[in-house]
């Protein structure tokens, strides 16, 4: 089953004209694994996914997904595949429950247990209209929606956005059954934080061409993190915490220090071990750093 | 065609449908109770050929003549036509850049089967308006005395059914072609009041007077259906240039790529 291929592109391309748009994907995504898409706004990611649902066609190249042609297999494609769209709008005036009683309707019907269960697991408010409910709720229905028929295959774009930290779980845990059953699931973002807990490899793209493909425990090898800490007495010299291994940058702003780093934290928790140490913030790690430490890395190597 | 597509759409714009009906019915109540008061005393206009022939002849004198004035030349038609083109492109075109379809066409949908789906959804909103029409012609010449044979009546409303067909899958395929709601709209439109104008002033204008032959007034009402009933062949040409319309529509969207 692991060497099964869910998806697969050959040099997929979407020229929008002044650079703009998706250049030359070589991509292969296997089945059951789930792969997060990483990049800036801009970067393609919708571009990718749009493509793949053959909603907009390619300039050139081509898309294979469950090895079906994206563009001559189209529907054969749509029927097996969940896609939640970055940015959609659903009837504002129908219900949530009409607005997935007529998509379901679109697939010939859908188990009514799963859509229930689905419902329950992101207390999805389904009984109000849709212009209604704020984005966050109308998101579990752009969820429900993808997952109902329980497709081999989900591409979701930005799947979290607007979820709070509660279904975030809920959602992450759905990822992991669906992914134990041997299902793929293709998923976008911004941040590497976003999909760490649940992406097995990560692609990052920038200005439509991809950077990196990597195993997501190779990349936070590499990746740089930035810990800032708070000392309540002795602040320790920053050329001391540049010396320890690991450690790229330090900078001092009164009592607390910014620290980046990239590998283990260990070298630098055991140094700061001798001091009082009255505050931890680990901050959001910034795709640009990312790679720009993953070319860094490799040529060190 | 896409059956849910379909009854999902009749349903979202049923209750404007209907209200245009009932908006038709009371306004074809108050034309009949005004005829007797009014109709008599203004009798026939005297206003250059082109100008009456705008206004259905503007002869007031006769039952026939009133409504065929008051409902046939101008209001009927707005009216559907409105109700057929702001459902065609709304609910393709519009749909598209609300990025409602950017879903729905991710579903195992051919997009030929949604606009087909849309289609009949159109076509049964101007049936709602069209027969909303002929209850109140009926109704309107009753309180204005009667006069007027049912199967005129019929004539009309028929006519006016078969040109929303024509201008609402123009619509459409201007919405399916483009993806752009407001071209859609603008040109549909343009497209009714220039074929409005050409059908009242060609005829009056040496070497041009085959352009009326382009307008779909030419054909809704030329042959006068409230006195002379239905005309088939009328009927047919807007019919089949609706069926071809709707057919265009269907394939431009196929290929293209999808807005929002
Ligand atoms: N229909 C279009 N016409 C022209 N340019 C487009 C079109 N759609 C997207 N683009 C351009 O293509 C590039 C990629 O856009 P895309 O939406 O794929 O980015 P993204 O990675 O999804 O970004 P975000 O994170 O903001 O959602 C952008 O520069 C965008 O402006
Ligand atoms: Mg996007």
């Amino acid at each position: 089953m692991s060497s099964e291929i869910a998806i697969s592109t050959h040099g997929l391309t979407k020229d929008f004209g002044g650079g703009n748009g998706l250049f030359d994907l070589d991509l292969e995504i296997e089945a059951g694994e789930v792969f997060g898409f990483l990049g800036p706004n801009g970067a393609g990611k919708s571009t990718t996914m749009r493509l793949l649902l053959d909603l907009i066609g390619p300039t050139r190249g081509s898309a294979n997904l469950l090895g079906l042609d994206s563009r001559a297999d189209s529907l054969a494609v749509r029927r097996r595949v969940g896609f939640l769209p970055g940015d959609f709008q659903l009837y504002p005036k129908l219900t949530g429950e009409e607005v997935l009683d007529y998509l379901a309707d679109l697939r010939g019907g859908v188990d009514a247990a799963v859509r229930d269960a689905l419902a329950d697991r992101f207390r999805a408010e389904l009984d109000r209209p849709i212009a209604e409910l704020s984005t966050g709720n109308r998101q579990k229905v752009g969820l429900i929606q993808a997952f109902m028929h329980e497709p081999e295959l989900l591409i979701l774009d930005e799947p979290i956005a607007g979820l709070d930290p509660l279904v975030q779980q809920s959602f992450h845990s759905l990822l992991r059954e669906v992914t134990d059953a041997g299902r793929t699931v293709f998923l976008s973002s911004h941040t590497l934080s976003e999909v760490e807990r649940v992406a097995d490899r990560v692609a990052i793209l920038r200005s439509g061409r991809l950077m990196v493909v990597d195993s997501l425990s190779n990349l936070r090898s590499i990746a740089v993190q930035r810990l800032e800490v708070g000392f309540a007495g002795d602040v320790p010299a920053t050329a001391a915490i540049e010396a320890l291994p690991g450690v790229r940058e330090a900078r001092r702003h009164g009592s607390h220090m910014d620290v980046s780093f990239a590998g283990s934290a260990d070298p630098l928790v055991k140094a700061l071990a001798a001091y009082d140490v009255s505050s931890l913030r680990s901050h959001e790690d910034d795709l640009e750093e990312i790679f720009l430490s993953y070319y860094r890395g490799g040529e060190e190597r | 065609m896409s059956v849910p597509t379909f009854v999902l759409a009749v349903r979202l714009r049923f209750v404007s449908a209907v209200l245009a009906a009932a908006g038709m019915i009371l306004v074809l109540l108050m034309v009949g109770a005004l005829f007797p008061a009014v109709g008599g005393s203004i009798g026939k206009l005297d206003l250059p050929k082109g100008v009456a022939e705008l206004l259905g002849g503007a002869d007031y004198s006769s039952l026939t003549g009133w409504f065929r004035s008051e409902i046939g030349a101008v209001y009927g038609p707005l009216v559907i036509g409105a109700t057929a083109i702001t459902a065609a492109a709304g609910s393709t075109a519009g749909e598209e850049e609300e990025g409602i379809l950017g879903l729905v066409l991710a579903h195992p949908l051919e997009r030929s089967q949604l606009v087909l789906a849309k289609a009949a959804a159109v076509a049964v909103g101007v049936l709602i308006v069209a027969a909303g029409t002929w209850i109140g012609l009926v109704a309107g010449v009753a309180v204005a005395g009667g006069g007027i044979a049912l199967a005129d009546l019929t004539a009309l409303s028929v006519h006016l059914a078969f040109f929303g067909f024509m201008v609402g899958a123009l619509a459409l395929a201007l919405a399916a072609g483009t993806g752009r709601k407001t071209v859609a709209i603008s040109v549909a439109s343009a497209y009714a009041i220039l074929g409005f104008l050409v059908n009242g002033f060609a005829p009056l204008v040496g070497g041009i007077e085959w352009l009326k032959y382009l307008s779909p007034f030419y054909y809704y009402e030329s042959n006068d259906p409230i006195a002379n009933g239905i005309d088939g062949a009328d009927l047919a040409v807007l019919l089949a240039a609706a069926l071809v319309l709707t057919a265009v529509a269907a394939i431009l969207i196929r290929r293209r790529d999808l807005r929002g």
